[in-house]
């Protein structure tokens, strides 16, 4: 097998060292006001996606064994894709065990609903209260959600 | 390799070309404000792999913000093809993915598309700019070969996996065998950090 090993030139490398710019304090202060600007708007995605994910997969959804794991999949990302606006609240670690379960569950080709059941309530009670619930319980919650989708944190 | 970056690290990015490519709406805004917020002015959005792809052909770009989770073509597929067809003023250039969760499945193949480096989602700023201030200054070589092309995955030089030799003409082995020669004395030490005039 023939591997080629070379040093491409790295524009960005020159770029950046170039006068003028800013000090990486205000770029990050400016980047955080731009991301503010987005609050709202976030989190009236985030609320969209819970509702849409209670809709297709929550208990009274008639047609939840018809749902494919990809969609549960992709909205549970979609949770984790703006999650910065809730930090603190563990909404994003429930999202992301919620991801490993989809996953999980479509590696084996089969549902497990009590397990979805469990993460869908946790994320309601995480996105009205999760800020407010003391560390532990939080920790503790999460902690009981990963063992049902079996996901492991340090990996992710 | 490279230094940290403080916060007063000046950094410019003005004439930074860059693509942000992710297929939810407000995760794409997200990325934007944030590259927009580092003093980037030529910004090109992307929601599909396919219209990544359009602008890849048609402009040269200087850095790659990318999803790794996408409907139909995903951020992997699309490093991988970047990687060897993304043209010769596109085919090296640093490239981020961003991730929120990374399926069993993809994580042999995510360490293998050819991206410069992996960043969990949610993304925070300081973050993001500590990834990009590390990928403009690393000196990583590329690696081309038929079953991978990116930035040489063994960068932390750790050597090849115990009991293996290596293939690599300059793999060293894990193991350290005896000091072949004796300690260095204080003086010698000393002598060695002594400020010396040198001619330049």
């Amino acid at each position: 097998m023939t591997v080629r090993k070379f040093k491409p030139p790295n524009r960005l490398s020159k770029m950046i060292k170039e006068r003028g710019g800013l000090l990486a304090q205000d770029a990050i202060a400016a980047a955080e006001a731009g991301v503010e600007s987005l609050r709202e708007a976030s989190l009236a995605a985030l609320d969209e996606t819970l509702a849409e994910i209670e809709t297709r997969f929550g208990k009274g959804a008639e047609n939840r064994e018809s749902e494919s794991f990809e969609a549960l999949y992709v909205l549970a990302s979609r949770i984790i894709d703006v999650s910065a606006f809730v930090a603190g609240t563990g909404l994003d670690r429930a999202a992301m065990s919620l991801c490993g379960l989809a996953d999980n569950c479509a590696e084996v080709g089969a549902w497990r609903w009590d397990a979805v059941d469990v993460h869908l309530n946790a994320l309601k009670l995480l996105r009205s209260v999760g800020g407010s619930l003391p560390t532990a319980q939080r920790d503790s919650m999460l902690q009981g959600l990963y063992k049902v989708s079996h996901f492991r944190p340090e990996e992710a | 390799m490279t230094d940290a970056l403080l916060p007063s690290t000046r950094i410019n990015l003005e004439r930074a070309t860059v693509l942000v490519l992710d297929d939810n709406g407000p995760s794409l805004d997200i990325l934007s404000q944030v590259v927009s917020g580092f003093g980037v002015k030529q910004l090109h959005r992307a929601e599909s792999v396919a219209d990544a792809q359009s602008l890849i052909k048609t402009k040269t770009f200087d850095l790659i913000i990318s999803d790794v989770q996408m409907p139909v073509t995903d951020g992997i597929e699309f490093i991988e093809w970047l990687r060897r067809e993304g043209g010769d003023a596109n085919r090296f250039i640093p490239v981020i993915l961003v991730t929120g969760h990374t399926r069993t499945s993809q994580i042999v193949k995510i360490r293998d598309a050819g991206a410069n480096y992996v960043v969990a989602k949610p993304i925070t700023p300081k973050v993001l700019l500590e990834r990009i201030f590390w990928v403009a200054r690393e000196d990583r070589a590329f690696i081309e070969c038929p079953t991978f092309v990116g930035p040489d995955r063994r960068f932390k030089h750790m050597g090849p996996p115990p009991g293996t030799d290596g293939r690599r003409k300059d793999d060293l082995p894990a193991e350290v065998g005896e000091a072949q020669t004796p300690n260095l004395s204080d003086d010698e030490i000393s002598n060695m950090m002594r400020p010396a005039k040198v001619q330049i």
